[in-house]
């Protein structure tokens, strides 16, 4: 019995494997650090409930109704159970694949109407944007709009909040990518080359973020290669439960990078490293195991990277500043990355270290446009933010699109002074143009 | 089954946003972390205030319907399981510390405050509140003052029992009660305060807690010794014992637990080691230095394979950190983890560990053994499959085999995670019949209509 998927009232395309809820021996380690649970109190909406409900569909207690779809897309997938989990339960990862069984077992929901009419709204008047039309609502998907709009009911969120949330968008660049030259050179003496994998929140959102990626490689010796075609990370959609259009993107990302011939794939969004590196899972059935394996190796944070090629200080120019670094969920939790980043800014001269407390506390970035409304969360910034002033540091520090959006956010209403940089930035500041 | 009217009434009395009554909420309202333990709640509700509670269990009363406490269910004998369905009254939203009385030395809390942020808080202001539960992180006050909860520090320290002062209780009558104080001494009349710590929530409802508070050590030193047989582990503890040093920890892992915790943790633990005593001494700095050398000379003298010393505090906290793990940790070999809480005198601990050895042969198991050593409360955990209905045979043999002896040593059968649903056998032999004739006339006393969390601890009449 036990080599035999039980499946229950899961369909058998991507249904969460049995042997992987029934690890969970329900001791709820993962509570404390799990964002959603924080928010409501509510146990269904914890790592523990998730999974209690995930294995009370494959046993046949529960159908997979509604509420297995509400759970399925409020958790956040922020992974910091998986990092708190001492049994090695993947809550996050369950309720991810069940977002598959969303779309084979219920009908589309309603929500996306009032989400279209959103990224519309806000991207349409662009005609710079049109010719990458798909690229806002990946952008809008990863930001966690839409993990608010649909989580609306379960925050208890006044009909107001659509229009002020719209308010707090930013403002859209015109894409970095078709800018950027296929080969940047390295400069000084070259010490290898890599392949740039640049976000669609990155190229929209964050253009001058990866120039100074591109930059600090070149000036640390490495030539980048920025291949034109590549599509998005494939994450957006794996978020939305749409596993076979991950896998295409997947695939095609994959035979794109592995033909160049570099050392490493490098990438400045945190989101995107976490999905590159699950290609080997995603893919498995699909492609040969040796290239994925051979793929998996080849992606490097650029934090990750350059802590391990080493970073040549020569050269670099002093910031005299204070420093805090917040953990992207996507880097510690779902990467492991965590020493890398801290030592990297140890490492640029005149830079003071200051850690923060909780530093791996989700930001509730996702969370992002919900935090000015529901007092409950609030609290989820509130916390964050409290623990960056304590630090009294002139800079915050990161490494995702999504946690500098909202930290961004954040410190602005509560009229704090920290600047919020991206580690390339940071590092940016320190190399010569 | 909940009556209509039943539910009205509650809703009335508390708001319908503290009640839960969505199947799929209820579902994942009726299992703690005991394994194979589940049942369904007919209702839910998250009291804020003590008022709150009074009003369910007037209700309650009234129509005659189970009433089970609950925590953040991390218990491990199925405490806070509805057996009979009814109403779980869960504490976790009432989770404000009232009052940290640097005076007299005492905090005041909800019932659902979390262990930890207890601790922490105290620590703030320089004051220890010394019980520490694997669980902490999320088990709350009330849980542990309910089971009795011990710790990694117990040795020294002692278990919740010693530092619970004062009960805010409501009964099964609706009536409260408020037992004990900020008063060091205290006999007035029976101590209804040390009956209640341990019930299990079977006597009323715990709404507010006042616990005693200690100034902390002044520095500590931690020592993690491997040996290369677990019986001379269990000679250390006794030994050291022996020798008059008071550890405030002392914990053992054997080879099983030693590999899942390294799995997870990552800390460089030695796979190869048949077993380890993490061993902490605190104190005056004098002390500490002279109990550290008396420690190693004793561990080199049973002959412990190497002892290694913390580097600093962040190391010390990391090892501790990782031994709370055990037993989720220990998890990740088996779909089902069965675990016990056998304790025995001190002297018998060696004796112990080859009995569990001889068993686990005998009865073709694995198991994992971890526990607090020093109080000859231990672990051992089998790594089994629910499935498997010959093994959870073997499995239930190899206790049953166990508890015999620990009991004919003079052991007990739960140290500190109590008898719930899991252990009512058990404890029955333990104690006897005449044991568990006084024990339901107590709760009767209490609680005449058995409402109040039923068919836990004892087999009740009915069974
Ligand atoms: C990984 C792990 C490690 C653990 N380590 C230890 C350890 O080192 N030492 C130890 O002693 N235990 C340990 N435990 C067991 C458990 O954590 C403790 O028993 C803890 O005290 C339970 O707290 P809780 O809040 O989860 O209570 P719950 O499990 O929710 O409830 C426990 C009991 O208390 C009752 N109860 C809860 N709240 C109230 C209230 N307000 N009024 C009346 N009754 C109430 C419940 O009805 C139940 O009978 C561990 C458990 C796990 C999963
Ligand atoms: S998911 Fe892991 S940490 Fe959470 S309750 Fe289950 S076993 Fe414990
Ligand atoms: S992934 Fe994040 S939100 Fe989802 S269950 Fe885990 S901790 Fe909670």
């Amino acid at each position: 019995m036990s080599d035999q998927q039980l499946l229950g009232n899961f369909t058998d395309q991507d249904a969460p494997a049995y042997e992987d809820v029934l690890q969970c021996m329900r001791c709820g380690f993962c509570l404390p650090t799990c964002p959603t649970f924080a928010l409501t109190g509510r146990e269904r909406s914890s790592p523990r409930g998730r999974v209690a409900l995930a294995r009370a569909v494959a046993e046949g207690r529960l159908d997979f109704n509604l509420a297995m779809k509400e759970e399925a897309f409020f958790c956040l997938d922020c992974r910091a159970c998986t990092s708190a989990c001492p049994s090695g339960v993947k809550a996050g990862e369950v309720m991810e694949i069940c977002r598959a069984q969303v779309h084979q077992q219920l009908p589309a929901p309603k929500w996306q109407g009032t989400l279209r009419n959103l990224v519309l709204k806000k991207m349409v008047p662009n005609p710079d944007l049109m010719e990458t039309s798909m690229l806002p609502a990946r952008l809008y998907q990863k930001l966690g709009i839409q993990w608010l709009v649909r989580n609306s009911k379960i925050l208890k969120l006044g009909p107001a909040w659509i229009d002020k949330a719209e308010g707090m968008l930013p403002a859209l660049h015109p894409p970095l990518r078709p800018q950027l030259p296929d080969l940047s050179p390295a400069k000084g003496e070259k010490r290898g080359t890599v392949a740039f994998f640049l976000g669609c929140v990155m190229t929209l959102l964050y253009p001058e973020v990866s120039r100074q990626t591109v930059k600090v490689l070149n000036h640390q010796g490495f030539d980048v290669i920025t291949p034109k075609q590549q599509k998005c990370c494939g994450a957006p959609h794996l978020t939305e439960g749409d596993r076979d259009t991950t896998r295409e993107i997947a695939a095609f990302n994959l035979d794109l990078f592995l033909d160049l011939d570099v050392d490493a794939i490098v990438t400045d969004c945190a989101g995107c490293g976490a999905a590159l590196k699950e290609y080997e899972e995603i893919l498995a059935e699909r492609a040969d195991h040796e290239r994925l394996h051979l793929f998996h190796q080849k992606i490097k944070d650029i934090s990750e990277f350059l802590f391990t090629q080493g970073i040549r200080t020569e050269g670099l120019k002093p910031v005299e500043k204070s420093v805090t670094y917040h953990e992207p969920c996507h880097l510690c939790h779902a990467q492991g990355i965590s020493k890398q980043p801290r030592e990297l800014i140890r490492s640029i001269p005149g830079v003071e270290f200051r850690e923060m407390k909780e530093a791996s506390w989700c930001c509730g970035s996702a969370a992002t446009f919900s935090l000015k409304f529901t007092d409950e969360s609030q609290k989820i910034l509130d916390r964050k933010l409290e623990n960056v002033r304590k630090t009294g540091a002139e800079i915050l520090v990161t490494g995702n699109p999504g946690c500098h959006l909202q930290l961004a956010w954040g410190l602005q209403q509560a009229q704090m002074p920290q600047s919020v940089l991206h580690i390339t930035e940071l590092l940016g500041l320190a190399t010569p143009d | 089954m909940i009556t209509q009217s039943a539910v009205e009434q509650l809703e009335q009395a508390l708001g319908k946003d503290k009640l839960i009554t969505a199947k799929e909420d209820l579902l994942v309202l009726g299992y703690d972390s005991t394994p194979g333990l589940h049942a369904m709640p007919d209702l839910v509700v998250y009291p804020t205030s003590t008022q709150d509670v009074i009003k369910v269990v007037e209700v309650a009363r009234g129509h005659n319907i189970p009433l089970t406490p609950r925590g953040s269910a991390t218990g491990l004998s199925g405490g806070s399981i509805p057996i009979n369905g009814g109403i779980v009254i869960c504490l976790t939203k009432m989770n404000r510390i009232l009052e940290i009385d640097e005076e007299n030395l005492t905090a005041t809390c909800e019932a659902g405050v979390v262990t930890l942020d207890l601790f922490n808080a105290v620590a703030e202001k320089g004051l220890f509140y010394p019980p520490d539960p694997g669980s902490q992180k999320i088990s709350t006050l009330a849980g542990n003052v309910m089971e009795d909860a011990g710790g990694l520090r117990g040795l020294k320290y002692g278990v919740t029992r010693d530092y619970v002062m004062a009960l805010t209780c409501v009964l099964a009558d609706g009536s409260l009660i408020s037992t004990g104080g900020k008063s060091v001494k205290d006999v007035a009349g029976y101590a209804f305060k040390d009956l209640l710590v341990g019930s299990e929530g079977t006597l009323g409802i715990i709404t507010e807690i006042t616990v005693k508070l200690i100034p902390p050590p002044q520095t500590k030193q931690t020592f993690l010794a491997y040996f290369d047989n677990i019986r001379t582990a269990g000679e250390a503890v006794s030994k050291i014992i022996a020798a008059k040093i008071i550890p405030s920890t002392m914990e053992i892992m054997d080879k099983a637990t030693i590999n899942c915790v390294e799995d997870y943790a990552g800390i460089g633990l030695p796979r190869q080691m048949a077993a380890l005593l993490l061993i902490e001494v605190d104190g005056h700095p004098a002390v500490v230095a002279e109990e550290a050398e008396a420690l190693k000379a004793i561990l080199e003298q049973v002959g412990s394979a190497e002892v290694h010393q913390a580097k600093d505090a962040q190391d010390a906290m990391k090892l501790a950190e990782a031994r709370r793990t055990a037993l989720s940790a220990l998890a990740r070999v088996s779909p089902t983890t069965l675990l016990e809480d056998a304790t025995v005198p001190r002297s018998k601990l060696a004796d112990t560990f080859t009995l569990i050895e001889q068993l686990t042969e005998k009865y073709q198991l694995t198991v994992g053994t971890f526990g607090h050593a020093g109080d000859g409360n231990l672990h051992p955990t089998v790594l089994c499959d629910e499935r498997n209905e010959d093994e959870m045979k073997r499995a239930h043999a190899f206790y049953d085999e166990l508890y015999e002896q620990v009991l004919a040593w003079g052991g007990t059968v739960s140290g500190e995670h109590g008898i719930g649903i899991a252990k009512k056998g058990y404890l029955a032999k333990q104690i006897g019949p005449g044991g568990v004739a006084v024990m339901r006339r107590i709760k009767s006393a209490f609680d005449p209509q058995g409402i109040m969390n039923p068919g836990k601890i004892f087999v009740s009449e009915q069974e």
